[in-house]
């Protein structure tokens, strides 16, 4: 009797739980978006679309003013980068950037979630090809066009979005545990057995691996030539998390040689001092592309538009004077990608066939071999 | 509304004044509602959980436990987690236990040590505690490693094993330990172990055989607690473990929900293999802490504790406390401090002492969001501190003192969001959020919801094990006296309790900083917390920056502790 | 002044809930075959005069307290009535005339209760244990601030507790702490004071001083109190009346000098006092005059129970209403010849434990009288002073 009435209570608790939440959502939390005609700010976006040069900038100017001099930004820049970027765009627009800043997963799940909820939480998003990609697949993404986008090189205009700067993978090393002229040179340097126990590996960067490893067969090496370095490597690797950590840790000189990071992100450290480097560069190098997109939901469109306008232009070089390589090289600025031979990530297979690379790696890193499937 | 009704009915029906027809007195009324504030709280997290396991798009599923389990990796999962989650608690328990007792009940020396020792570790978030110990003793760059070296020819220690993780982790969770059996010492009647001692037994054995027991209550809550955390602990296993690939739950979920889509049924299939630990826990945590109502120790008899003397033992309990403070205190701080002076990390020397500089400090003062941040998480930290004590110490009544038919369910129910991994908790937030008339999402509120979410757990074991330490018959001389129930509460009960309920508000205060998990996605432009500046400092590489945020926060937190112990003084059960 | 009525207390019992439990799980029928639950309080009923002090005496787990906190409120009794000076407490659904179900709850029921555990504050002073009651009162009944701080002090004048008004609580002595105690629960003048073994803690010097410190207070202050005890010569000692309970019934209710040397059962003549035991069988009975018939010879006794011959009986008597002679008294019945075994010397009296036939009678003596070990004496077992007991 009394058993029977604990379960009723709490199942009256459950059930007002649950009826709270199911008048709350109605609908599983596994939901996707949904797909209908042009949406308010995508008609904004063609209309300004079709204007160029100073009237173009005049009227975003004029527009955006009218929305409130505001911009939602959701982005995955480290701050210093962000706070920079958003800082000089304010500056010269005095328009309120309200920054949401995590990486690049989490910009990705925000906006999903907020996406499945009709929240328009952001106007404009920069992060990660392979979360741009997602976006542009979600169908969440509006088409922009304009002069700036057309300067970018052809492999860094995709659908949706468009490419603002580069992540440049290269192998970097601690000078101190490297005698100049010991460092490595090439890519197949890495799997040589002098590395064990002093290489580290990032533990996510599978599109670092799946585009060497593409590369690799492109040049007339067998799969199992390609496994077997890849394997060469992993064994007796370090494994790291996080690109930063991995700079930090190399300059603390927790391992000798990291496999592939940023080029940016040791050059910063190396700006202060630190025994790292990364010059003369190891080629070719492995090029990511990190882009923005325009949401279809912007709430402010022309202020997007200005956002994305200037940041493709006079945002370069902000980018610039914060370490990293962007995609319109402002003038008089030394393009580094000129002279060294590159490889492109390829955005597309890694957004397709994401699940199974990123478990092809994870089990590279964790085991040192890889099993095919 | 239905539902509400017939659980105030039954509420009520407990009332003494059961015969009556119903009628919503004070007490029917909050206790009604705080039984339905916990139970919303803790069961949406739990229902978007299992319903996200279960039901994919394609309706009832057990596909994600297929893809999280089905493959060879789950037995060294799961081994991995336990091992690691058992070595924590376990070490945490003795640690944190012995600590208490030397400072409640004997006159070891350097007591002073014990405040500072009980809370800076708890104070240092996750990230920086595991980043200090990863420069004390990698076996790379490790400072200890590098003193030993000579000695013994090579690294001593090494902090990326399973033995290293359940160290730091172990002392990290050591301060929680103390405050908790601390509270449960306080409480109790010295004559009851003098007696002991007076019938011939030695000092370890009154320990073992009259102490222990006495505390047990305590002592099965806290390896409850401790167990449960660690396994849902997330910065020591993904930053010492992976190294080496030694992968727990936490991890796995992490790397499950970070792909696209992501894999939710997995992740909860995962999360929900945490539940099911999680429930055998606190199933043989209710077996083990049968009985307990026979060990109310705060009885209407007086008693002066008066503290044991350690003769000859003293100078090694000594030795053992300044050992323990070295280690989680001053270490840490000093690696953590001395870090906050570099341009970059580097081991210290001659030439690297020349280099040191303020930049790192110059740098927070000129971030507008530092401002921001601390300003917003002094008041989450203090909010949800404060919500979830004052609910707590209603439902640790409801839980031992009232007759309400399931209330032991309550006590459970308040357990679970400790099992939802605060990634979970974040996504399971803002999904419902997003989705409610009530515009909460993208405000402090959520946040607020999240962390009193997450800290119910801790808030529920402090006020059950400080209300089971209040023999019953302080409460009903009160209601003889013809104290209603909420005088009585409010008059005796709650002053009674608040020994118990501030060291549960100081932890949930400090640990409410450095929350992290289902903070970065549920924050908002403008509504940035400490621990995701420091999360961005970390993620930026910049560990002097990150290290002299850390110092902020230490210091802030130093403050508000301290605060908070002399408040609490005042109105709790004086101590001589 | 008090009136209790078939009061009926019960409880689900751990073992019985996990019998009833297994039970259930082997056939569905068991559910009702077996008695799932404990009485603690079985049927009592009482009636309790204004001004006098009432004892519940009982060994442990007899339903004394229960009976006490379902007065006080703190247990809901199954069914039965209990009224205080036409107020009812309680009253289950159908026990009274109406059929209305009353339950007063604690706090609205205006008694007084001293704890075993005294149950004081430790985090108040003894100024504020004290005048907390009065404070906690509906507010059109709070007397007012000076008005609390007269009353209390007033009360603790008559504790001799003034002196100590300031001082934390717990830092008094147990003896103060027993009449702190007693001071917050007589502060609001209740009608009824209910105390459940208020004098347990304490060490046998102080319990005794307390004990008349109690009585006199008592009396004094005109209280009606009810007493729980475990302690018969606290009840013997005390009570205008004592109620002896066993297994949640009341065996035997009346004066203590009454239920002393007539106890109605051999259980109650064991549990107060120590009394000599001698099973018989009734050989004959003539209007309170009876014959017993036992195996050292035939008893001749005066009793007010009815048994009719051939009823197995016990006779008892007291230890200090044997008589011990060295020589055969003349002419009066119930002598029986013995062996002195044992002697001993307790100050006040000195008790004999005399051998007859396969019997071992104690005789209490003046402190004069002595008899060696081996010596052959005389037991008078005096008519009046036996009583019968049925056979338990």
């Amino acid at each position: 009797m009394r058993s029977n009435r604990a379960v009723r209570v709490m199942a009256s608790i459950a059930g007002l739980s649950a009826l709270t939440l199911v008048a709350a959502c109605g609908g599983s939390p596994s939901q996707g978006a949904q797909d209908s005609g042009p949406t308010k700010a995508e008609k904004v976006f063609a209309k300004l679309s079709k204007l160029s040069g100073d009237e173009r900038e005049k009227e975003l100017v004029k527009e955006a003013e009218a929305e409130g001099g505001q911009l939602d930004l959701y982005t995955s820049m480290t701050s210093d980068v962000a706070d920079a970027v958003t800082e000089a765009f304010s500056d010269k627009y005095d328009i309120d950037v309200n920054l949401y800043r995590a990486s690049s997963e989490t910009v990705l799940q925000r906006i999903l979630q907020e996406s499945g909820a009709n929240f328009n939480g952001n106007d404009v998003v920069e992060t990660d090809a392979l979360e741009m990609y997602d976006l542009n697949k979600e169908k969440l993404l509006a088409d922009y066009e304009g002069e700036g986008r057309d300067k970018v090189a052809e492999d860094g205009r995709f659908d949706g979005w468009t490419a603002d700067r580069y992540n440049l993978f290269t192998p970097s090393w601690n000078t101190k545990m490297v005698p100049k002229g010991q460092q490595p040179t090439s890519w197949e340097d890495l799997a040589d057995p002098k590395w064990d126990g002093k290489l580290a590996m990032e533990l996510s960067d599978y599109d670092w691996y799946l585009t060497l490893r593409e590369y690799w067969l492109k040049q007339g090496k067998s799969e199992d030539e390609v496994d077997k370095l890849f394997e060469d490597m992993a064994d007796g690797a370090k494994i790291v998390k996080g690109h930063t950590v991995m700079g930090e840790l190399l300059s603390a000189g927790q391992f000798a040689v990291a496999s592939s990071n940023y080029s940016y992100l040791v050059q910063q450290v190396a700006d202060k001092g630190a025994p790292v480097a990364y010059q003369p560069l190891v080629e070719p190098v492995i090029v990511r592309p990190n882009g923005f997109g325009l949401m279809k939901t912007a709430k402010h469109p022309a202020t997007a538009m200005l956002f994305a306008d200037w940041l493709l232009g006079d945002g370069q070089k902000a980018l610039v004077e914060e370490g990293l390589t962007p995609t319109v090289p402002p003038p008089g600025t030394k393009n580094v990608l000129e002279s060294v031979e590159t490889v492109d990530v390829d955005v597309e297979t890694l957004g397709e066939e994401e699940k199974k690379w990123s478990d092809r790696y994870d089990k590279l890193v964790e085991n040192g071999t890889v099993v095919d499937q | 509304m239905a539902s509400v009704t017939t659980m105030l009915r039954s509420a009520g029906r407990a009332d003494a004044a059961g015969w009556r027809r119903f009628v919503p007195t004070p007490k029917v009324l909050i206790v009604g509602a705080v039984i339905v504030v916990i139970g919303y709280l803790a069961v949406v997290p739990l229902y978007y959980l299992l319903w996200g396991t279960f039901f994919g798009a394609d309706g009832f599923s057990l596909a994600g436990f297929g893809r999280a389990y089905g493959n060879d990796r789950i037995v060294g999962l799961v081994g991995n987690s336990l091992w690691f989650a058992f070595g924590a608690a376990i070490l945490s328990l003795v640690v944190g236990t012995g600590l208490a007792y030397l400072q409640v009940r004997t006159d070891v020396p350097f007591k002073s040590l014990f405040f500072a020792a009980s809370i800076i570790p708890l104070i240092i978030p996750g990230i920086l505690y595991t980043i200090a110990w990863i420069f004390l003793a990698s076996p790379d760059i490790g400072l200890i490693n590098a003193a030993l070296k000579p000695i013994f020819g090579g690294a001593v220690v090494d902090v990326f094993t399973v033995w290293g993780m359940i160290w730091v982790e172990g002392l990290h969770l050591s301060p929680l330990v103390f405050l908790l059996m601390v509270a449960a010492f306080r409480s109790m009647d010295p004559s009851l172990e003098e007696s002991a001692l007076m019938s011939g037994a030695s000092r370890w054995t009154v320990f073992r055989r009259v102490t222990v027991p006495l505390v047990r209550p305590a002592i099965v809550a806290a390896v409850l607690i401790m167990t449960v955390r660690s396994l849902e602990s997330f910065e020591v296993p993904a930053l010492l473990g992976l190294q080496n690939g030694i992968y727990v739950f936490t991890s796995r979920i992490y790397f499950t929900l970070r792909t696209y889509p992501p894999d939710l049924p997995a992740a909860g299939a995962l999360a929900t293999g945490l539940l099911m630990i999680a429930i055998v826990g606190v199933a043989l945590s209710s077996l083990a802490g049968r009985g307990e109502r026979t060990y109310q120790t705060i009885t209407g008899k007086g008693f002066r504790p008066r503290p044991m003397e350690l003769g000859r033992w003293k100078p090694v309990a000594g030795a053992a406390i300044v050992l323990y403070f070295a280690l989680t205190v001053v270490l840490p701080l000093l690696v953590l401090v001395y870090t906050s002076f570099l341009k970059f990390y580097r081991a210290p020397s001659k030439d690297m002492l020349t280099s040191l500089t303020l930049e790192n400090y110059q740098d927070l003062i000129h971030t507008s969001s530092a401002m921001t941040a601390l300003k917003n998480s002094v008041l989450l930290g203090v909010g949800s501190a404060t919500i979830v004590m004052a609910l707590m110490a209603i439902a640790a009544w409801i839980v031992v003192r009232s007759r309400i038919p399931g209330r032991k369910l309550l006590d459970h129910l308040s357990f679970l969001p400790l099992v939802v991994p605060g990634l979970v908790l974040g996504l399971a937030l803002s999904f419902v959020y997003l989705r409610s008339p009530i515009p909460i999402y993208g405000t402090l509120f959520i946040l607020l919801i999240a962390y009193v979410t997450r800290y119910l757990p801790y808030g529920m074991r402090y006020a059950v094990t400080s209300m089971h330490q209040i023999a019953s018959e302080l409460e009903e001389s009160a209601q003889v006296s013809g104290a209603s129930w909420w005088q009585s509460f409010r008059r005796v009960l709650l002053p009674l309790l608040a020994p118990g309920l501030v060291a549960g508000w100081i932890y949930i205060l400090v640990v409410s900083f450095r929350e992290l998990s289902s903070s970065i996605l549920l924050y908002s432009p403008g509504k940035e917390v400490l621990s995701i500046l420091i999360f961005e400092q970390f993620e930026n590489g910049q560990f002097p920056v990150l290290a002299a945020l850390g110092v902020v926060m230490v210091l802030t937190l130093v403050v508000l502790v301290s605060v908070a112990y002399k408040l609490g003084a005042k109105v709790g059960l004086k101590q001589d | 002044m008090l009136t209790i009525d078939h009061l009926v207390k019960s409880f689900e019992g751990e073992k019985l809930k996990r019998r009833k439990r297994k039970q259930a799980q082997q056939s569905q029928q068991g559910d009702d075959a077996l008695p799932s639950r404990v009485f603690a309080v079985n049927d009592v009923s009482l009636e309790v005069q204004t001004g006098e002090l009432f004892t519940l005496l009982g060994p442990s787990g007899c339903g004394k307290t229960t009976t006490l906190r379902s007065i006080a409120g703190l247990e809901t009794p199954d069914s039965g009535t209990i009224t205080v000076d036409e107020r009812v407490l309680f009253s289950a659904k159908g026990s009274n005339g109406n059929g209305r179900a009353v339950n007063v709850p604690a706090n609205k029921r205006e008694l007084g209760m001293v704890f075993q555990s005294y149950a004081i504050w430790p985090h108040m002073s003894v100024f504020d244990n004290v005048a907390f009651p009065l404070q906690v009162k509906p507010r059109n009944q709070r007397p007012g601030k000076a008005e609390i701080e007269q009353r209390v002090h007033r009360v603790l004048e008559t504790m001799e507790l003034r002196k100590y008004a300031d001082r934390q609580a717990t830092k008094l002595s147990g003896g103060q702490q027993q009449r702190l105690a007693l001071a917050r629960a007589i502060v609001i003048e209740p009608s009824l004071l209910l105390l459940d073994e208020p004098l347990s803690n304490l060490d046998a010097k102080l319990r005794e001083s307390l004990r008349y410190e109690l009585k006199r207070l008592q009396r004094e202050l005109g209280i009606t109190s009810i007493y729980v005890t475990h302690d018969q010569i606290e009840a013997l000692a005390l009570s205008s009346h004592v109620a002896v309970m066993r297994e949640g019934n009341v065996v035997q209710l009346g004066k203590p000098r009454d239920i002393y040397q007539n106890p109605r059962s051999k259980f109650v003549a064991e549990f107060i006092g120590t009394s000599n035991f001698i099973p018989g069988t009734v050989a004959s009975s003539d209007g309170g005059h009876y014959s017993v018939e036992t195996t050292e010879g035939r008893l001749t006794l005066e009793s007010a129970a009815s048994m009719p011959a051939g009823t197995e009986v016990v006779a008892s008597i007291r230890p200090e209403c044997v008589g011990l002679h060295t020589e055969r008294p003349g002419n009066v019945p119930n002598v029986w010849e013995g062996k002195v075994t044992t002697r001993a010397f307790l100050g006040d009296a000195v008790d004999h434990v005399v051998v007859v036939g396969k019997h071992e009678i104690r005789a209490r003596c003046a402190p004069t009288v002595s008899v060696e070990p081996g010596t052959t004496v005389f037991l008078h077992l005096e008519d009046d002073k036996l009583s019968l007991v049925p056979i338990d």
